[in-house]
């Protein structure tokens, strides 16, 4: 019995030293906590309070707490367990926080990640939250430009073959471009003229090579 | 150039077999486009929001601020601003939805304080003027059984909470305003003859005890420091042979501490003496209030007489002299249960008595009224609270009817014998159809601006009218493209529970009308209550309001139409017998069934209901236990049918390799999602997909470590349904898929059975992550089912948001067709550009209701809540319609400028040709 007292006691003081130790979680009672935090408002933030489009909602309205005038907010009575945090705005994006509170009432607040949800990366607590982006609900209209007439698929489907068709021949009978055509088939008889160098070489350099590098070259057509 | 011309040359056709390959693809990416959102300039033209706040609590009147406001607080956990002079919301704060939301007290100091929440409770200040919170302060009461008889008010800026402990003592508790302090400091004060029918009148707190036949009037001022008990004998006030003990306090926000006594008698405390007014209730049901008028307080009574219809008047507290510019009787105003929720009276300019007074009805609407009895604004709070909707048809016009009646067959084959008859009546319509279009040109231009005041059907059936049953049993009738309400029809002894509607005929059958009912149960006896409008005008029609004598079970619309093309309605009753309603459609019942679902034990019932050539029964056919046993402990969460006349457009899919898989396509399966407990994994959820027919389990799965949540979706071969998963804190969502396989079980266009069951139909299963949480869910519909299908999920952060089924297919096997698909995510992508209602948040989204429209590619969208919100969607795009930027200048001058053009060349070609023939 004395035993079993002496084991109340200490938990007792366990407890008490541990209730001490999270007074300044502002614990409320009956193992109710509040989870605090502040909004950041958007920047470009309107003339109109923003505070009252705000809303804070708990595992998804369970809990709603409301922003005060200098962005802070107060989730009060919330018992220990896990909670995603949301802030909601129409118009802006704010990123969710899991805040867990144990049965001692630690506060941890962390990234929430639906995928691996034993995965922690912790975020201060109290909550500071920004805005992340604004929400782009709409399409952008389409406007007309000459651009994206002209680098139509459709578009260059059509012109392309008709260039093909109406101008090619049409260079052919031009004629600079026969000259300059005749040009480049000139330059690829160039490329063939060492080749030829090489059979005159060869030509009379004897037969007998000549036979040699006949092979040679059958070889290499082979080859090819 | 020639450079190029050589590179390109030789690589010519492959150039073009690029070029060809390009252009597929910008044709496919164009095809499943998975991205539907509207373009900004398009806000407001296809939707439309309704703010509501719920059935009014407290309200009272901001006069301090500039902008004048009333500001109220609802029974559904609402505070909100509403603007004076249109009655529209100026800021609106929702609160939870549970008893931690209730709000007990809302008084307007310089700030609006509310006290909300049930032990714990909050206390809130607000700024009247913005909305923001000012103050936030949480109290939590040690005696948790008597919390609820707590009390509250605010007193020089301090927070009064009053906690009787009937038959012993009054505890009460001062607290400051703005921070809360002074805890603990209680002060008791010894009241003995307290009980459960006292009331608070503040800062008096008045109970009647005693004896029977020698009662005394209790009354003591809580706050004050000396205890002054005020008693007096009730036989002063009232004789006590007929007195059935009421005690009620006066409506609105008393100025003066005052009370009625058995709704006859109305008492005020003065000088800590009880004081009884010259003027009495002038009906038991009458709503009595104190308002401050020009010289001193008077006494406002609102009520509704037999013969006058809505009555109000005010009387003098202090002479009992009429005030005659309240006097009002208006026999036009329909509301049920007029009470007044608060009234200011100010002085004009001009020495006028200038008042408001607010006035909430039994049908939970608002109105404003002034002197004189003007109505100024009026707010249908009943719709903060739908329960059933219904999108119905509009008829089509006369001219129409007249020509559809032409061509309709039998018709022509019965009064047109002659073909001078009908070439007659040919010419008749068209000389119709010109005078209407000569008409509609000559007024074209004036009637522009005017709503169309003739309700017929538009070209592309978008224009219909949406029933609404709410909670209070008001029925509304809604235009659905402008949002505005064509009728209102209240039932006040209709119970919405489970309500159903059922549309027994549409406006097709001319000269018949349309034909709607709701399945109700009568409010005291929970026997069926069923009411039959025309939902086109909102008048009663053929049963009208038909009271039943016993309570029902389940309730069915006969597949096939009456002579009258009117379906019949198949109610089955507690004792299992069959009632049919018109009895003449008895002999049309055939292949009926029906299931009967218990909620709690998870118990499932099939019934065959049969014609057996005098009446009709109900055999039952089949029972499931679903969750195993009844010992399971399992319970339905939900339940979800096919809807009735739905299409299947296509029997299978083709898959990438041109082979098809053909869809299990059964009308008959229901699937039920249960929840139990398990002695492994704490919770199990179980959806079992039941064959309501023949009672055959098609499919069943469990998740371990689960909630349901009651969220289905169930189309064509389709069913999705949500739970939230404990283990890993997150919402799922389960998508199953029924195939057949590749080769089809019965021929093309043979009926599906039911009773054959020798094959079992290929599950595909998978789930998927949502990353939010949900409040509904819905699939869009449209009239073919060739459109493609969308899953709409409303969020609790307010979006509804449209999510592809090709984001959530069951089947999502093998390679082969991962080109055509969306790359597979776990995570279900919740895209801004997906929400439909965009920036226009939903409070409390709670159903999420869809109709096709005429248009084979649009499908209309309400979701209700506490706000109201109509889309319509194309989930394929708008295959069959013009984009609405098309640009008609630009395609008619491209058009003329072809003809200009042709006829141009058509000269010079002719004049070349001349002049060769010349040469």
């Amino acid at each position: 019995m004395k035993q079993i007292l002496s084991i109340l006691f200490a938990v007792c003081t366990f407890s008490e030293v541990l209730s001490a130790v999270n007074l300044q979680e502002e614990e409320v009672g009956n193992g109710r906590y509040s989870i605090e935090g502040k909004v950041f408002p958007p920047e470009e933030q309107d003339l109109l309070p923003w505070q009252v489009d705000t809303r804070v909602h708990v595992n998804g309205g369970e809990y709603i707490g409301f922003v005060r005038d200098d962005g802070t907010f107060v989730i009060h009575n919330v018992p220990s367990g896990s909670y995603v945090v949301e802030i909601l705005h129409p118009d802006y994006m704010y990123e969710p926080v899991r805040v867990e509170i144990n049965s001692k009432g630690k506060f941890r607040a962390r990234k929430v990640n639906y995928i691996q949800t034993s995965q922690v990366i912790q975020v201060p607590y109290p909550l500071r939250l920004k805005a992340l982006t604004k929400y782009r609900y709409f399409q952008v209209r389409e406007q007309w430009r000459l651009t994206d007439f002209l680098f139509n698929p459709m578009v260059i489907m059509m012109v392309l073959p008709l260039l093909f068709i109406m101008i090619l021949p049409k260079m052919m009978n031009d004629p600079e471009t026969k000259e300059d055509l005749k040009q480049i088939s000139n330059l690829a008889k160039m490329s063939d003229m060492p080749e030829m160098s090489e059979m005159f070489t060869s030509l009379f350099s004897g037969g007998a090579t000549a036979k040699a590098s006949a092979a040679k070259a059958k070889q290499v057509k082979k080859r090819q | 150039m020639g450079l190029l011309s050589i590179y390109f040359k030789p690589n010519f056709l492959g150039l073009l077999k690029c070029l060809n390959k390009l252009n597929w693809f910008i044709v496919f990416f164009s095809l499943i486009n998975l991205s539907v959102c509207i373009y900004e300039d398009q806000i407001g033209k296809f939707d439309w929001r309704q703010t509501y706040v719920g059935r009014i609590k407290f309200s009272q009147f901001d006069t301090v601020s500039t902008a004048k406001k009333i500001i109220v607080a609802t029974e559904e956990n609402v505070l909100a601003a509403l603007n004076l002079k249109t009655g529209q919301v100026v800021w609106r704060h929702v609160f939870e939805s549970a008893s931690t939301g209730n709000i007990q007290l809302l008084q307007i100091t310089e700030k609006v304080v509310t006290v909300s929440g049930s032990n714990p409770y909050l206390v809130r200040g607000w700024n009247s003027a913005t909305g923001v919170l000012q103050f936030e302060w949480s109290l939590t009461l040690q005696n948790d059984e008597q919390a609820d008889f707590s009390e509250w008010w605010v007193q020089n800026d301090m927070l009064v909470h009053m906690l009787p402990v009937f038959g012993s003592h009054i505890e009460v508790t001062m607290y400051n305003l703005a921070t809360g302090q002074n805890k603990g400091s209680t002060t008791k004060l010894p009241a003995v003859w307290s009980n459960d029918g006292c009331i608070v009148t503040a800062p008096y707190y008045t109970c009647i005890h005693g004896p029977m036949g020698n009662q005394q009037l209790f009354s003591l001022d809580v706050t004050s420091n000396t205890m002054h008990l005020i008693s007096q004998p009730l036989s002063e006030y009232v004789t006590l042979s007929s007195y059935d003990g009421n005690l009620r306090p006066l409506d609105g926000n008393g100025i003066l501490p005052a009370f009625t006594i058995d709704d006859k008698k109305i008492i005020m405390i003065k000088n800590s003496q009880f004081e009884m007014l010259k003027t009495d209730v002038v009906d038991p049901s009458a709503s009595v209030a104190i308002v401050d008028v020009a010289n001193g307080p008077a006494v406002l009574q609102t009520w509704i007489d037999d013969t006058q219809g809505f009555s109000m008047r005010a009387n003098s507290v202090s002479t009992g002299a009429e005030v005659a510019e309240l006097r009002t009787s208006d026999r036009e105003l329909r509301l049920p249960d007029p009470e007044v929720s608060s009234a200011v009276c100010t002085k004009s300019a001009r020495e006028q008595l200038v008042c408001r007074v607010l006035l909430t009805g039994g049908d939970d609407s608002v109105h404003l009224m002034q002197q004189g009895g003007r109505i100024l604004w009026s707010r249908e709070e009943a719709l903060a609270n739908v329960v059933a909707a219904e999108f119905v048809e509009l008829p089509v016009s006369d001219l129409d009817a007249a020509i559809e009646s032409e061509f309709d067959q039998k018709e022509a084959a019965k009064m047109y014998s002659s073909i001078w008859a009908a070439f007659s009546r040919r010419l008749q319509t068209q000389f119709q159809q010109l005078q209407t279009l000569v008409h509609s040109i000559q007024s074209g231009e004036v009637l522009e601006d005017d709503p169309p005041s003739a309700l017929v059907r538009d070209y592309f059936g978008l224009h219909k009218i949406i029933v609404l049953v709410t909670d209070v049993g008001k029925i509304f009738g809604m235009d659905n493209l402008s949002g505005s309400i064509l009728w209102q029809y209240y039932e006040s002894s209709l119970d919405t529970e489970n309500v159903l509607v059922y549309t027994r005929r549409t406006a097709r059958h001319p000269p018949h009308d349309a034909y709607l009912t709701v399945v109700g149960k009568h409010e005291e006896t929970g026997n069926g209550l069923i009411i039959s409008l025309n939902p086109i005008t909102g008048s009663l029609i053929g049963e009208r309001v038909l009271q039943l004598d016993v309570q029902l079970l389940q309730v069915a619309v006969l597949h096939k139409a009456d002579n009258e093309k009117l379906h019949a309605l198949i109610l089955l009753d507690k004792d299992e017998n069959v009632q049919i309603l018109p009895q003449s459609a008895a002999p049309l019942v055939e292949n009926m069934f029906m299931y009967v679902a218990e909620r709690n034990t998870a118990r499932v019932q099939g019934y065959a209901i049969i014609y057996n050539g005098q009446t009709v029964e109900a055999l039952r056919t089949w029972l499931v236990q679903l969750g195993g046993s009844a010992e399971a402990g399992h319970r339905i969460v939900a339940a979800a049918g096919k809807p009735g006349g739905e299409r299947v457009h296509s029997p299978g899919r083709v898959l990438a390799d041109r082979s098809v898989l053909y869809k299990y396509v059964n009308p008959n399966l229901v699937l039920f999602v249960t929840e139990g407990p398990d002695p492994l994994h704490k919770d199990v959820v179980v959806a079992t997909c039941v064959d309501a027919a023949s009672g055959a389990i098609i499919a069943a799965q469990a998740h371990r470590r689960a909630r349901a949540l009651p969220y289905v979706v169930h189309t064509e071969h389709y069913l999705a349904y949500l739970y939230y998963n404990d283990k890993h804190r997150r919402t799922e969502i389960a998508t199953v898929e029924l195939y057949e396989g590749k080769q089809r079980w019965s021929g093309a266009g043979a009926a599906f059975t039911s009773l054959w069951a020798e094959r079992a139909a290929a599950v595909e299963r998978l789930a998927y992550i949502l990353p939010a949480a949900p409040a509904a869910a819905a699939v869009t519909h449209t009239e073919r089912s060739l459109t493609d299908k969308h899953v709409l999920l409303a969020l609790t952060s307010g979006a509804i948001v449209e999510v592809p089924w090709a984001y959530l297919e069951g089947r999502r096997g093998g390679g082969e067709e991962g080109a055509m698909l969306p790359a597979p995510a776990p995570e279900i992508m919740l895209a801004p550009e997906a929400r439909l209602n965009y920036n226009r948040t939903l409070a409390r989204p709670r159903q999420l209701y869809t109709a096709p429209a005429g248009l084979e590619s649009t499908s209309l969208v309400l979701a209700t809540g506490l706000d109201l919100f109509y889309t319509r969607v194309a989930p394929s795009k708008t295959f069959d319609l013009l984009k609405d930027d098309f640009d008609y200048y630009l395609i008619t001058i491209v058009l003329a400028a072809l003809i200009v053009a042709t006829y141009s060349t058509k000269y010079f070609a002719s004049r070349k040709m001349l002049k060769l023939a010349w040469k």
